[in-house]
């Protein structure tokens, strides 16, 4: 893969790469997608893609708050995670 | 051997006391639970300690996946595999190391701390689990959870001398699980016993609520008389070889009947395992971006910084490298020829292991194809080891269960060969690995411990 297309990839990925470690990572990105080639040897004109190992049926359930959920009306526990917050808000750079 | 009831302890900390000195050498676990205390419920699994992987949730307990991103991240809550074991009297020791989210072959892609083997502490302990069969193999914890997602259970299992069962996919809720690979991964179970596998399989077992593709079980027939082996130069060391055909003798000589098959799909699972896995990957770790849990960026000017340099420092080489092919096997205009065509592979490699299944009532095959290696080993880098995965990706593709079973020690380090089943067979799989441990009984590790 070509440095260029790497940084394409990388921004998509929101992935910030040093310098030094593009060559690197192209390389092993390069590797294994040579790899990847090896699957066009199959003829896969019949074969419908399977997108999941076993699905019986769509489950579903009502669409109400979940009473066994101990995160209803407990919003603290969640937002103490975030590496930064003030008030119930979490805090981030400005964006404008 | 030790049974399960000679794990139950009434002095907790006193017996975690004896773990934490016996882990020393071996850095099986990330974290201890200091206030796990016995438990007043009655049966099998009460007061009996196990370990639980660190990217299964546990309520208070760090959860890391070996991961700088999550190395501060303490859980609000328990997976549900963790509940249930918790409400069969269980008590959670700690969390065991792994490679960073899931994403290796050795635990030696763990961010936060080295794992050894404990049969040879030069040697590595497989991965992804590995934190958790190394507990195991050491005689810590009669059992551990674990997940899979292309062999990350079964692979240790081997590598450290104990049972591994990747059960069948939706059967063991998800829910706590930390994402990875959505259609593939598995929560399982690393054990001492068949017996152990068993009672833990039953109790975290079912369909939740909290894990839309969790599934009721429904026994297949615990009944097994054929048992397929592959035939040809399957590329294996030879200790792994040796160890396939006394499986096979084995199994003869308990009138099984042994048929040889080819499974040509293995060839072509790994590339179509990984485009599959490095693009679900690369959905579910967009959530870590600094910004409600996890690592979060000292010098970041903006937004759009925040989130990218968070991502740089707080993920390792082997998860940038995945998230980066997962990216770019789903852009646009490469759908089809990478993650369309992995899928229809997907397919045929069910439709393989159905046409076996109709003439076998198991598969046996290697986990791996060589035994532990060495740390650092330079002739097994990290594209060396995916290939090697060759045997057990197929099973999460299929989405069928597999069971990694001690079969000999060669040369001082044990081998484990998969017993792998159609879906729901997890009882067959189980008897017939009771079977094979009458004629070649697990060996325990040196040194594993014995005091309780």
């Amino acid at each position: 893969m070509k440095t260029e297309e790497l940084l394409i990839t990388a921004a998509q990925a929101q992935l910030a790469l040093p310098a030094e470690e593009e060559g690197r990572l192209a390389a092993a990105v390069t590797e294994m997608l040579d790899y990847f080639a090896k699957m066009s040897e199959v003829d896969v004109e019949n074969l419908e893609p399977t997108t999941h190992a076993l699905i019986r049926d769509n489950a579903l359930r009502a669409d109400n708050s979940n009473p066994n959920n101990k995160f209803n009306n407990n919003q603290e526990a969640l937002i103490e995670r975030a590496p930064e917050s003030n008030n119930n808000f979490i805090i981030i750079p400005n964006v404008l | 051997m030790k049974k399960i009831k000679d794990y139950q302890s009434k002095d907790v900390q006193s017996y975690l006391s004896q773990v934490k000195d016996n882990d020393k050498d071996i850095g099986a676990f990330l974290e201890f639970n200091d206030s796990a205390e016995a438990s007043d419920i009655e049966g099998t699994l009460s007061s009996v300690p196990f370990g639980v992987k660190d990217n299964i949730a546990v309520e208070g307990m760090h959860l890391t996946c070996g991961s700088k991103m999550l190395e501060n991240f303490v859980s609000p809550y328990d997976a549900t595999a963790v509940k249930k074991l918790k409400e069969a009297g269980a008590i959670c020791l700690g969390k065991t190391n792994l490679d960073e989210f899931g994403m290796g072959s050795s635990t030696d892609n763990s961010a936060l701390g080295v794992t050894n083997n404990p049969w040879d502490t030069s040697r590595v302990c497989g991965g992804s689990s590995g934190g958790s069969a190394a507990a195991v193999a050491a005689g810590m914890v009669p059992f551990a959870l674990g997940t899979d997602t292309g062999g990350s259970i079964r692979q240790p299992a081997s590598f450290c001398g104990v049972y591994g069962l990747k059960p069948t996919y939706g059967v063991v809720s998800r829910f706590g699980l930390v994402a990875y690979a959505s259609s593939l991964e598995v929560c399982g179970i690393l054990a001492d016993s068949v017996d152990t596998t068993r009672t833990v399989f039953e109790t975290i077992k079912g369909k939740d609520v909290n894990d839309q593709t969790s599934i009721d079980h429904i026994p297949a027939s615990p009944e097994a008389k054929t048992i397929a082996v592959l035939s040809g130069d399957l590329g294996l060391s030879p200790e792994v070889e040796a160890a396939y055909k006394k499986a096979a003798e084995a199994y003869k000589e308990k009138g099984f009947s042994i048929i040889e098959t080819t499974l040509p799909m293995l060839d072509y699972g790994i590339a179509a395992y990984y485009t599959i896995a490095m693009g679900e990957a690369s959905a579910n770790l967009a959530r870590y971006n600094g910004v409600r849990y996890g690592h979060r960026s000292k010098d970041a000017s903006n937004f759009e910084d925040l989130v990218q340099k968070s991502r740089d420092e707080g993920f390792g080489d082997e998860v940038k490298l995945r998230i980066l092919l997962g990216t770019y096997v789903l852009r646009s205009g490469f759908q089809d020829q990478y993650y369309t065509r992995a899928q229809k592979i997907r397919t045929a490699v069910r439709n393989e292991f159905d046409s076996v299944f109709e003439k076998a009532d198991l598969i046996m095959l290697p986990a791996f194809p060589t035994q532990a290696f060495v740390h650092g080993d330079s002739s097994l880098d990290q594209f060396q080891q995916k290939l090697a995965d060759k045997f057990t990706v197929a099973a999460n593709l299929a989405g069928v269960p597999s069971m990694s079973v001690p079969v000999s020690v060669e040369n001082g380090l044990p081998v484990g060969m998969q017993l792998m089943g159609p879906v729901f067979s997890e009882e067959r799989i189980f008897r017939a690995a009771e079977v094979l441990a009458e004629v070649l009984p697990p060996a325990a590790c040196p040194g594993k411990m014995e005091v309780c």
